[in-house]
């Protein structure tokens, strides 16, 4: 009997599983074949969105599933920015070389810091993170060789608007794919194993040092291609900026808003986070204030964010109709 | 890590320990042990509460790195070796008190296992070697749920059934027998003796006499994180020494007076019970102190109680039997208010409580000891016991509080130290205590004896028995049937959410029925 209830279990995932590989890339066909129909405003929020998802993307990666609760996204994002404008300046790199390398730049900075950060747990590795973040702030405001406080310039005009975001869109199309590996394949179940209980994890053989460098180098690798696009988008940067602690609670309140750990979450709260902003643009005092109350409402009514409190909703809907 | 390996030769035993030592800070958790499985042996480790046991197995797994001496597996030195390592060389532990990946389906936590070791594995086959182990631990109907779901024994089912996913050649498993009834622990037993089979050797740290007894060749025996006896399981058992600081009365209950008939108590200490003992209203007579009317109760879609009627008056002493499953634990978290009943009525003194809050239930005098002592870890021993008695007086609160150290002495001199770096027996005395601390009418003991050495059981059920003589109001919630017979003035049996059977002691100790309830209780 539970052979037949196994299968008409798995006969009725196939094709959502199926409408879910086709759903994705669709979407992000509609997304490319609407650039040139866009205005200039909607470009630039869409730019914004679109960042911000693949920023918020990352972290999730990194805290909603590898358990590593981050704040040194902007240590990341602000290497890339760098990183994108010294290859375009000092060697000519054209941006298609330029942007991944960035993003390797990143990584590498992951690489080496592993080691120390990996000793903390926990909260522990949270602060130590927004140590290094600070840590990389304050080191390019003070230190001459990059342009000290006031920055760089980058030397060739950046590409236009429309091309700036078919990059974001792309960059959001590979950071899905990574996501749809990361978080589906049998790679997922070590990560949430570590996640869930390090030690145990470390008893049935998973070496959790490796599992957790994997996610941080690629966690870090898409932040940094992302500070990249920034700068890109800027054409010049400066350490206040792309160093700024903004970056990281931009993602944070995306992320919490939308839902930690759950697919849809950095859409909906990027999409919310941004929308918001837009519709009080006018009145930045209130739009901070906003921001917090509605984190802390978030926070502690809906732990899961607005997707899983949707996700709620429909399995009551589901439970009523059966 | 040499990766020469030596010849393996027939001598060479699966595991061999020398003189490990650890040390925490200034205090030795293990001295000197050394060990040898040898390949097909079944070796057990037992010793009271305390004894370095679980140090042991974890310095044997790799979680733990000792201070001194060297552990060689399959005749390599792992000694500095990380724990995945030792595990990827086929160390399979579990945790005595188990450690899931809670937010993963039980399949995942194999899974886990599985493709740390076999990355590249075909999906198909990982899922077939992990239904298999699920279905040869009673665990196949289960596969989907997350491990969140599953109560605390299915959860040590499911360490036993993780470790058995990476296919060990050693396993070390550490109680995996704790809190079940008869029955369930010759299944156990037949698992044990299954695995045999595929796996080169076992090290079992158990306190259920039958496992040892039934599975392990020989036995170790520690105290005090030294070796006290080794030898084989008949010899070690039978030795005089072993059954004065481990076995108490376990041996040969049958002959020993049941606890409640003891009558020497000193007069202080019965003082001191009588002082945290409330006793009842004189309206208690015309009302029960505690009634319950067919109460329903569950978890979401799961009924686990299915019409429950139960009164305890004032002075008696109440014992809850039932296998695993049967909602004993869900009928004491009913009437702590830790849950609300679906249906039914509980009563307090006459008065409707069902919708209460557990602080208002807590407030007129019933106490909970709960399952799993629930010891708060950040606070100290004596804190721990001030929590239950906030808004009391100062001198009040002191004196309870040397009333409580009258009875638990061990208390009294850890008072300042974490509650949780206790060993079992004394932390189980804490939640006692700590149940006392309120002045309570009613305490509801949920299974005290789980996992402790059967030399603290008795001192426990001696405490209970004395309790009991200063006239507080008990229901006791209990695994070991025996004990909970000899200390109670009446008897309900649970079965699938119901009470099945109910009468005094001393007629349920005869009834076939009991018997019947508890297959498989043979002595």
């Amino acid at each position: 009997m539970s052979v037949t209830l196994k299968q008409t279990a798995l006969q009725s995932a196939a094709p959502q599983w199926q409408a879910r590989w086709l759903a994705l890339p669709l979407a992000f066909a509609v997304l490319a074949g609407l650039a040139p129909m866009l205005s200039d405003y909607a470009l630039e929020i869409g730019f914004r969105i679109l960042l911000l998802v693949t920023l918020a993307e990352a972290w999730n990666l990194l805290a909603g599933y590898g358990g590593l609760v981050s704040l040194g996204t902007a240590a990341f994002f602000g290497i890339g920015a760098y990183a994108l404008t010294g290859l375009v300046n000092k060697l000519g790199a054209p941006l298609a070389v330029a942007l991944p390398l960035a993003g390797v730049c990143s990584a590498l900075l992951a690489l080496a810091v592993s080691r120390a950060v990996f000793r903390l747990r926990g909260l522990y590795f949270t602060v130590g993170t927004l140590a290094l973040a600070e840590a990389t702030r304050l080191f390019m405001i003070n230190y001459n060789g990059f342009g000290g406080a006031t920055g760089l310039f980058l030397s060739q005009d950046p590409p236009g608007l429309r091309a700036l975001y078919l990059i974001a869109l792309g960059l959001l199309a590979f950071t899905t794919a990574v996501m749809t590996v990361a978080t589906r394949s049998r790679f997922s179940i070590l990560l949430r194993a570590v996640r869930d209980d390090e030690d145990a994890a470390a008893q049935i053989g998973v070496r959790p040092f490796r599992i957790k460098l994997i996610v941080f180098v690629l966690a870090s690798f898409l932040m940094g291609v992302a500070g990249a696009l920034q700068g890109l988008k800027l054409g010049a940067i400066e350490p206040y900026g792309m160093f700024g602690i903004q970056w990281t609670v931009n993602v944070l309140s995306i992320v919490i808003i939308g839902g930690q750990g759950l697919r849809a979450g950095p859409l909906v709260g990027a999409i919310f986070v941004v929308g918001l902003s837009e519709l009080l643009a006018d009145y930045p005092a209130v739009h901070l204030a906003l921001t917090g109350v509605i984190l802390i409402i978030v926070i502690r009514f809906a732990p899961q964010g607005l997707v899983g409190l949707v996700q709620a909703w429909l399995a009551v809907k589901a439970q009523e109709a059966s | 890590m040499s990766d020469m390996r030596l010849p393996i030769v027939e001598a060479t035993p699966l595991l061999r320990a020398n003189g490990l030592v650890k040390r925490f800070g200034g205090v030795v958790a293990t001295d000197k042990v050394s060990l040898t499985v040898a390949r097909g042996e079944v070796l057990g480790i037992i010793g009271p509460n305390g004894a370095g046991k679980s140090t042991l197995i974890g310095l044997l797994g790799g979680a733990l790195t000792p201070s001194e001496g060297t552990v060689e597996f399959d005749g390599v030195d792992v000694s500095g070796w990380q724990a995945a390592e030792r595990a990827r060389r086929g160390i399979g532990r579990t945790y005595q008190i188990p450690r899931p990946f809670l937010d993963m389906t039980v399949r995942e936590n194999l899974l886990a296992a599985r493709f740390s070791l076999h990355p590249f594995d075909p999906r198909a086959r990982a899922h077939e070697a992990c239904d298999r182990i699920l279905e040869r631990t009673g665990l196949a109907d289960a596969a989907h749920l997350s491990a969140r779901a599953l109560p605390l024994l299915r959860r040590k089912r499911l360490e036993v059934a993780r470790a058995l996913a990476l296919n060990p050649k050693l396993l070390l498993l550490d109680e995996v027998g704790a809190g079940l009834v008869d029955a369930e622990v010759s299944e156990l037993i037949e698992l044990i003796q299954s695995l045999r089979r595929d796996v080169e050797g076992i090290v079992i740290i158990e306190h259920v006499l039958r496992v040892v007894r039934e599975c392990c060749e020989r036995l170790v025996v520690l105290n005090f994180g030294r070796t006290l006896a080794q030898g084989l399981t008949a010899d070690v058992l039978a030795s005089d020494e072993v059954a004065a600081v481990y076995l108490g009365t376990a041996q040969d209950r049958s002959k020993s007076p049941p606890a409640a008939d003891k009558s020497t108590v000193a007069a202080p200490v019965a003082n001191a019970l009588s002082a945290l003992v409330t006793q009842s209203p004189t309206r208690a007579d015309t009302h029960p102190l505690l009634e319950l009317r067919d109460i329903h109760a569950g978890y979401g879609q799961a009924r686990v109680l299915n019409g429950v009627d139960l009164t305890v008056r004032a002075g008696q002493v109440i014992a809850i039997l039932g296998t695993n499953g049967a909602g004993k634990t869900t009928l004491a978290k009913v009437i702590s208010g830790a849950i609300r009943p679906t249906a039914g009525q509980m009563r307090v003194d006459g008065a409707d409580v069902t919708r209460s809050p557990a602080h208002e239930i807590a407030r007129l005098g019933l106490s909970q000891c709960m399952e799993g002592r629930r010891i708060f870890a950040t606070l100290s021993v004596e804190e721990n016991l001030l929590l239950a008695a906030r808004g009391i007086a100062a001198p009040e609160r002191a004196q309870r509080l040397d009333h409580v150290y009258a009875l638990f002495h061990d208390l009294k001199e850890r008072r300042s130290i974490s509650g949780t770096s206790m060993s079992g027996g004394q932390q189980q005395m804490l939640a006692i205590g700590r149940a006392l601390m309120s002045r309570p009418r009613l305490v509801l003991f949920d299974e005290i004896s789980l996992g402790l050495a059967p030399v603290v059981m008795d001192r426990l059920y001696d405490a209970l028995a004395e309790l009991r003589r200063a006239g507080l109001t008990m229901l006791i919630v209990e695994q070991d049937v025996e004990r909970a017979l000899a200390l109670a003035d009446e008897v309900h049996v649970m079965e699938h959410g119901r009470i099945a059977l109910s009468g005094t002691a001393r007629a349920i100790r005869d009834d076939p029925r009991l018997r019947h309830l508890y297959i498989g209780t043979a002595d």
